[in-house]
């Protein structure tokens, strides 16, 4: 067979990302018709550049989304090579095609002989799983810091941002190397910093039921209840882990192991982002807190909890929502980061930090294996900064 | 007057395009400013005052553009300009004047710099003639110590001053016409009523000719010569300022009178009449007359047949309403059924040498020089049931610090605060019950601000309900808050709104029912009209006095507009640094005897009668720190009675209260001077 020309590896990209289309079309046609009722969402369908970072951003997620639960779009298996295919040019017919086999390596095979595009389509899943989460996990521990301090001023405050901007002051790759460092895991630091980041999420949570519903001692606990209890097995079996320095629940109870990469992955991205997100909530809250329907809340007699999480956060949703978009964007460059040193996720996951870092050492004879996923993170990282303008924008003008 | 305007506005239409529709801001507007001549625009907020404004600096932004009519400006065609010609004009010959003085000033770089600029850009002069001539402009704006002022940054400024600058840059340049929008807005009523005589002198002294924007028809009165009212986009009546104040011609014109409180008006026999009805959007107007909805004497068939035009009542003044000439003008309001006054009952709320020190300056962490601020000293005053308590003072003066001991947002230094009998002074409102939370509530001042954007009205009342321990479930407290709602008189729907839903004045009355939840004995109200439009004002103050009325409970009225409290108190308590300086009833308090700085409080409010005379008594000088309040008496920085005092008493000894009856004077003023004051407002025809 002959290779493909550009035109037909062009055609036959578009045609594999059918049903992306087809959702997107879905979503912009739906969107369109009750954007009226859609409150700020709805409003960056009169923002171009807004809507051209939702087209971005959504096509990545519906891609991930299609790739990792349906296993749609990707040709080939990721991590498989097939022999002669290694280091071939887009286009490629595959060696040895089988009848059911997509014939072709669309955009070339990779050092190991493996499909660069199914291997980008791939690593999209994982992006869209670990960034987003990562960053929540961020921001839940920036806010559930950044609230009090800006809410009680005094003592509280200055530790903690004095804290903060230690934080921010230290070399973020020494950080990264320290973490995995084998003395140190061995000390469990890691695993207790963890226990320490993952319990903020909790806290939060717990904090918020409480304040609401204070006044009616019955709902309280059964809405702590049903909410912490579940969580806090989550929780458990998140931290600990058979072996490790936190080996707190019996196998039979731990429901799952979370790679220790990955929780690497997690800790470094809360490190990187939560002291910036601390400032912006400390920021948004000295300034809120002077408004008058939060001294109308103090008059009920509401505890400084609810004020926070209920009169004061709600209303500095515009600002954190447009900082959160942007936090993804880094989030997933420091993932391609750490992958590119060799930390975090392992070395074949088809994540697009790892591949490029891959690609990298044969860039100048075989560009294309680093070059697909580069733009890849590249346009996935624009579309949320242009997303992020198009709100911030749009947030502005009421 | 044959001489050619300055300023001549023809048929001026303004629209602003928005992705929705097109916006027509201003609508057939006319105008017309002589040399030397001050002419006053009013009207509420949103009505176009500074869309006008605007359009004739030619600086609508992006998406305003002018659709009709001409501005001349002496007698040339301004559309007809070049760019260059257009931007010599509005800086050199046409000059704005801002709400906010910072908006004019440039926070990085000192005064006199900026002052300098002016004519060293424009004119070319050097730059010693630039700062002599800066110098002699601050004289001419009464500051204090110019060469220190030249050498300031704006920030080290108080809001007078920097506002004294913005008008001294304005006139550097020796301008033809000066637009105010808004001027004096954002300062106190003492501030306000110097820089309001400033502006007056100045206007006489250079001739320059100005256009005064303002909400405040007691301004314009002051200000002006001739007045135009405007209405949701359109002139509706112009004329002199006492044509059109004595014998108005239109009905819109009419009502706003009606709704604002005049020294005369007595909230018993004469109550304030609240314009019915809101403020039409631009792209919501009616079809014929705008103010049609609203109006008392509206005609279907003719009144809503056509666009009504501006018809002359007499040569120069003319109004926008076809039946002008039929309505009886001088017929008096329908007066509702009389209401009869309150009697006070028992002392509910009793406050003994109450003090508060804020500590300040001190860093957390690092500790370091502390500074003290005074914010109240020894406070004593009651409040009976049913009785309205009016707090007046300059900002600054420890209004709010005393409504925040009240609630418990602060706990006192020093001193007591009884509630029924029991001293709650150091319960911090964390410690409070919910029945002590209920029965001392708060409204605040402003409406944009008084509701948590984020949360529909109904669950706002219900969460107060909660707190409060009222009702046993939630289908009872959902009642109570219905009901709530049809106290404050709003549509039962309201309660799934979102605030942002609400006009400012049903903000308001939102943040009213909110209040009184708890069955309130004591409301704290902190400025709760001032931040709303005239005609929203009245509605939402009667409110006020009728729920409080009928629940019989103490309101305690913080405000600066002493025409207001005039209206509704029943006694009042002048504050002046931390201080009690006067305390009496309304009657007793609004006449002679005063205390010096009611005194001159009185004589800075602006009315809006023609038949009151006023003594002017313009306060000099900056309000004293309260970190470093002057020894003796508070008062005896800015007092023109100090003189009167033998020895040097003012200045080194606190005064007592002097008492005459119930009434109480903090003044060393042998009481025979008290009393002999002479009146600051007087009728003419007394
Ligand atoms: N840039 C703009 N875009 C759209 N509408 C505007 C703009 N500026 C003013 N308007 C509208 O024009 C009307 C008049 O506003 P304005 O001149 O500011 O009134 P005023 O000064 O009397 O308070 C209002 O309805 C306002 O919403
Ligand atoms: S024209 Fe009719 S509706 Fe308009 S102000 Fe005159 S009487 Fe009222
Ligand atoms: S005590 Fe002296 S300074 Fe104070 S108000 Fe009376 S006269 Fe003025
Ligand atoms: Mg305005």
């Amino acid at each position: 067979m002959e290779p493909l020309s550009w035109g037909a590896i062009a055609a036959r990209i578009l045609l594999q990302f059918l049903p992306v289309w087809i959702a997107l079309a879905a979503t912009f046609g739906l969107s369109w018709v009750y954007r009226a009722k859609l409150g700020l969402y709805g409003k960056l369908f009169d923002n171009r550049i807004g809507l051209i970072g939702l087209f971005l951003t959504l096509f990545w997620v519906y891609t991930a989304l299609a790739a990792g639960l349906f296993d749609w779009i990707a040709t080939h298996d990721p991590l498989t090579a097939v022999s002669g295919m290694k280091n071939k040019v887009p286009g490629t017919p595959l060696r040895g095609a089988e009848d059911g086999d997509f014939p072709y390596y669309l955009l070339g095979g990779d050092g190991l002989a493996r499909d660069v595009f199914s291997r980008m389509v791939a690593g999209s899943w994982i992006v869209v799983q670990i960034a987003p989460l990562a960053t929540l996990f961020a921001f839940m521990a920036g806010i559930t810091l950044g609230l009090p301090a800006g809410y009680f001023g005094g003592r509280l405050d200055s530790v903690l941002t004095f804290a903060a901007n230690l934080i921010l002051a230290f070399p973020v790759i020494l950080l990264f190397y320290l973490l995995v460092t084998p003395e140190i895991v061995a000390s469990g630091l890691p695993a207790y910093l963890s226990a320490g980041l993952f319990l903020l999420p909790l806290v939060f949570l717990g904090l918020l039921i409480n304040a609401r519903a204070r006044t009616n001692p019955r709902r309280r606990w059964m809405l702590l209840a049903v909410m912490l209890l579940p969580l806090g097995w989550a929780y458990l079996s998140l931290i600990s882990a058979q072996g490790s320095a936190l080996d707190l629940l019996p196998a039979a109870l731990d429901l799952f192991d979370v790679p220790g990469g990955i929780l690497v992955v997690f800790v470094s991205v809360i490190f990187v982002n939560a002291p910036t997100v601390f400032r912006l909530t400390r920021g948004l809250t000295l300034d809120l807190k002077t408004r008058d329907y939060v001294a109308a809340a103090q008059t009920r007699g509401e505890g400084p909890w609810y004020i926070m999480l209920w009169e004061i956060l709600p209303n500095a949703r515009g600002p954190l929502i447009v900082d959160f978009c942007l936090r993804i964007g880094y989030t997933t460059i420091l993932l391609g980061t750490l992958g590119f040193f060799g930390l975090g996720l392992p070395p074949d996951s088809p994540d697009w930090g790892t591949t490029i870092n891959a690609g990298r050492k044969l860039l100048s004879i075989f560009p294309h294996p680093a070059i697909a996923p580069a733009v890849a993170l590249l346009s996935l990282v624009l579309g949320l900064n242009l997303l992020a303008d198009g709100l911030r924008e749009e947030s502005l003008k009421d | 007057m044959t001489q050619e305007p300055i300023l001549a506005i023809d048929s001026l239409s303004i629209s602003f395009d928005t992705r929705r529709a097109e916006i027509p801001a201003v609508m057939d507007f006319s105008v017309s400013v002589q040399p030397g001549e001050a002419m006053g625009l009013v009207g509420e907020s949103g009505c176009g005052k500074s869309t006008v404004a605007l359009g004739i600096m030619r600086d609508l932004g992006r998406n305003g553009r002018i659709a009709g009519g001409t501005i001349r400006f002496k007698g040339r065609d301004m559309a007809e300009m070049s760019e260059a010609e257009l931007r010599r004009i509005r800086g050199n010959e046409i000059a704005m004047i801002y709400q906010e003085p910072m908006a004019s000033l440039n926070p990085a770089m000192k005064v006199g710099r900026q002052l300098m600029e002016v004519p060293m850009i424009h004119e070319g002069v050097t730059a010693e003639e630039a700062r002599a001539r800066a110098l002699k402009m601050l004289d001419d704006v009464k500051l204090p110590d110019p060469a220190r002022i030249l050498d300031s940054y704006p920030h080290q400024l108080s809001g007078g001053q920097q506002q004294r600058i913005v008008i001294a840059m304005a006139l550097m340049s020796k301008p033809a016409l000066l637009i105010l929008d808004e001027p004096t807005t954002a300062l106190d009523v003492t501030v306000e009523a110097a820089i309001v005589e400033l502006i007056r002198d100045l206007g006489r002294k250079y001739g320059t000719a100005m256009l005064f924007i303002s909400h405040n028809l007691g301004l314009v009165l002051e200000t002006c010569d001739r007045i135009c009212v405007m209405y949701s986009g359109e002139a509706v009546e112009t004329g002199t300022v006492a044509e059109v104040f004595d014998t108005m011609r239109h009905p819109y014109t009419q009502a706003l009178f009606r709704a604002i409180p005049l020294p005369g008006a007595d909230k018993t026999a004469r109550p304030l009449q609240a314009i019915p009805g809101n403020f039409p959007l631009p792209h919501q107007r009616p079809p014929g007359c705008n103010f049609g909805p609203r109006c008392s004497y509206f005609e279907a068939g003719r009144c809503d047949a056509q666009a009504i035009p501006m018809q002359d009542v007499r040569p120069g003044h003319a109004t926008r309403c076809l039946r002008a000439e039929e309505i009886d003008w001088t017929a008096e309001p329908e007066a509702e059924a009389e209401t009869e006054a309150r009697t006070p009952g028992k002392v509910v709320l009793s406050v003994e040498k109450l003090k508060k020190y804020y500590e300040a300056g001190a860093n957390a962490l690092f500790g370091g020089e502390t500074q003290v601020v005074k914010a109240n000293e020894a406070l004593t005053f009651e409040a009976r049931e049913s009785e309205t308590l009016a707090i007046v003072g300059e900002s600054g003066c420890g209004k709010s610090t005393l409504a925040k001991m009240l609630m418990g947002l602060e706990t006192a230094t020093e001193g007591r605060i009884l509630l029924d009998g029991r001293e709650i002074q150091d319960l911090p409102v964390a410690d409070r019950d919910g029945g002590l939370l209920g029965d001392l509530q708060m409204v605040f001042q402003n409406p944009f601000d008084t509701l948590n954007p984020s949360i529909p009205v109904g669950r706002q009342i219900i969460r107060a309900l909660e707190l409060f321990g009222y009702g046993a479930s939630d289908a009872e407290r959902r009642e109570r808050m219905l009901t709530l709602l049809d106290l404050v008189k709003l549509p039962r729907d309201f309660a799934e709104r979102m605030p942002r839903q609400l006009s400012g004045g049903q903000k308001q009355r939102v943040g009213i029912a909110r209040a009184f939840a708890g069955g309130a004995r004591i409301v704290v109200a902190d400025e709760p009209v001032s931040a709303l439009d005239v005609s929203v004002q009245a509605a939402v103050t009667d409110l006020l006095m009728e729920i409080q009325k009928r629940e019989k409970t103490t309101l305690i009225f913080i405000s600066h507009d002493l025409s207001l409290v005039r209206y509704l108190a029943d006694r009042v308590l002048v504050m002046y640094l931390g201080h009690v300086v006067e305390l009496g009833t309304v009657e007793e308090v609004f006449a002679p005897p005063y205390h010096p700085y009611t005194e001159a409080l009185l004589s800075a409010v602006p009315i809006a009668d023609t038949s009151v005379e006023k003594e002017r008594i313009v306060l000099e000088g900056e309000l004293p720190s309260a970190t470093n309040p002057p020894p003796g008496c508070p008062f005896q920085t800015r007092c023109r009675w100090k003189a009167q005092v033998a020895g040097d008493r003012c200045a080194t000894e606190l005064p007592e209260m002097r008492r005459f009856g119930a009434h109480q004077i903090r003044c060393h003023l042998a009481p025979e001077v008290l009393t002999d004051m002479p009146p600051v407002l007087r009728h003419a025809a007394d």
